[in-house]
């Protein structure tokens, strides 16, 4: 008992010495909010000036994230991707295909179906609009992963396991990876750079499309796929 | 006088770093795995919060250019950044809540304290058990 107080006074002492350079420091930057600080004049000044045109996006965060910094994205999307790989590793087998499923109460099943193709059309907008207006591929592939987790609570694993063949699964949850790996080597012989998008306006919003989607399905279709082996574990 | 302005105008950042501290407290002092995970994800969310408040214009627009908005803009820049924090974020929770659950699978229990001692009683079964699965 003696040895968890003195723990904690000694954790308290070290978070003490971490906030006083954190406090200090962060005091000694300029105030959040003005215009001209200088993480406002310099690289983001230059997206914001030229990134529309230059990337053929009006939403600059799309811009940066399609264009600028594809590279870092497609990291993104190995990082999630791997992320299930090592997740069902640890979860084991059989956890695709649990029968978990207390029989739903009518109410939450029809409820549950009505919503559905709703949320599934609100993710595709947010998706394929994600270069003019606020959204893009992650935040559609949350919702569209939210709405398969939402169906697997009220309507039991297996029947969204269902939708598609078992076989599909793994090449949607790589869809993000492949849509990104396609694109980058398109580039190539189009623009003569990895991930560089053609100046053509229409054939530049298709591939981006094709990027927005990629992510969208893939993230959607992963976050279901770690819900699903979490809860595997949970029930074997 | 001007430490008290200072600290009411940079109170946003404050905010992050004590949001920080207290996930660093959780993930340090706390005994079960979950409320460490718990702890993780505050301490992730203070520097999510932290790069966004950063990129913050007084009376600024989202970065949305044709979108009828005038400036000035918000930096597009840390919202993309913080985006990759985010899918990280999931990434390492998700491992971490699988992980978790296979440890309490395997030793019964989510409690460093008693996980500390589960193996001295059961040691011989634990490792033969772990042998036969190996073999398979």
């Amino acid at each position: 008992m003696n040895k968890r107080k003195f723990a904690r006074v000694f954790t308290m002492a070290l978070l003490a010495a971490l906030a006083a350079p954190l406090m200090y420091g962060v005091l000694e930057l300029p105030p959040p909010g003005q215009a001209d600080a200088p993480a406002h004049s310099n690289v983001s000044a230059g997206y914001i000036e030229h990134g529309a045109e230059l990337a053929g996006s009006e939403n600059l965060v799309t811009g940066v994230l399609l264009n600028f910094r594809a590279l870092d994205t497609f990291g993104e999307v190995l990082v999630i991707f791997t992320a299930w790989l090592a997740v069902s590793a640890v979860a084991g087998k059989g956890s695709e295909t649990g029968h978990d499923s207390t029989p739903p109460s009518p109410v939450v099943d029809y409820v549950v179906r009505l919503l559905g193709p709703f949320i599934a059309i609100f993710a595709l907008f947010v998706i394929v609009n994600g270069h003019v207006l606020p959204g893009g591929g992650f935040q559609g592939g949350v919702l569209l992963g939210a709405m398969l987790i939402l169906l697997s609570l009220a309507l039991g694993r297996e029947s969204v396991a269902d939708l598609v063949p078992v076989r599909s699964w793994i090449w949607l949850r790589a869809a993000g990876v492949l849509a990104f790996s396609l694109v980058a080597l398109l580039g190539l012989p189009m623009t003569g750079y990895l991930f560089g998008l053609p100046i053509e306006p229409a054939l530049r919003h298709a591939l981006m499309i094709v990027l927005e989607l990629g992510i969208g399905i893939g993230g959607g279709a992963v976050l279901a796929g770690l819900y699903f082996a979490i809860a595997g574990v949970e029930s074997s | 006088m001007t430490v008290v302005s200072s600290l009411a105008s940079h109170i946003d950042y404050l905010v992050a770093v004590s949001l920080f501290l207290t996930g660093a407290w959780i993930l340090l002092t706390s005994g079960n795995l979950v409320k460490k995970v718990i702890g993780l994800n505050i301490m992730e969310t203070s520097v999510f919060a932290f790069i966004v408040t950063t990129g913050m214009v007084d009376e600024g627009a989202p970065p949305l250019v044709a979108a009828g908005l005038q400036g000035p803009f918000a930096s597009p820049l840390p919202h993309a950044l913080v985006l990759t924090g985010i899918v990280v974020a999931v990434s390492v929770t998700s491992l971490a809540l699988v992980l978790i659950l296979r440890i309490k699978a395997e030793l019964g229990s989510v409690e460093l304290d008693e996980i500390a001692l589960a193996p001295k009683a059961d040691d011989s079964a634990g490792q033969s058990n772990q042998r036969g699965s190996a073999d398979e």
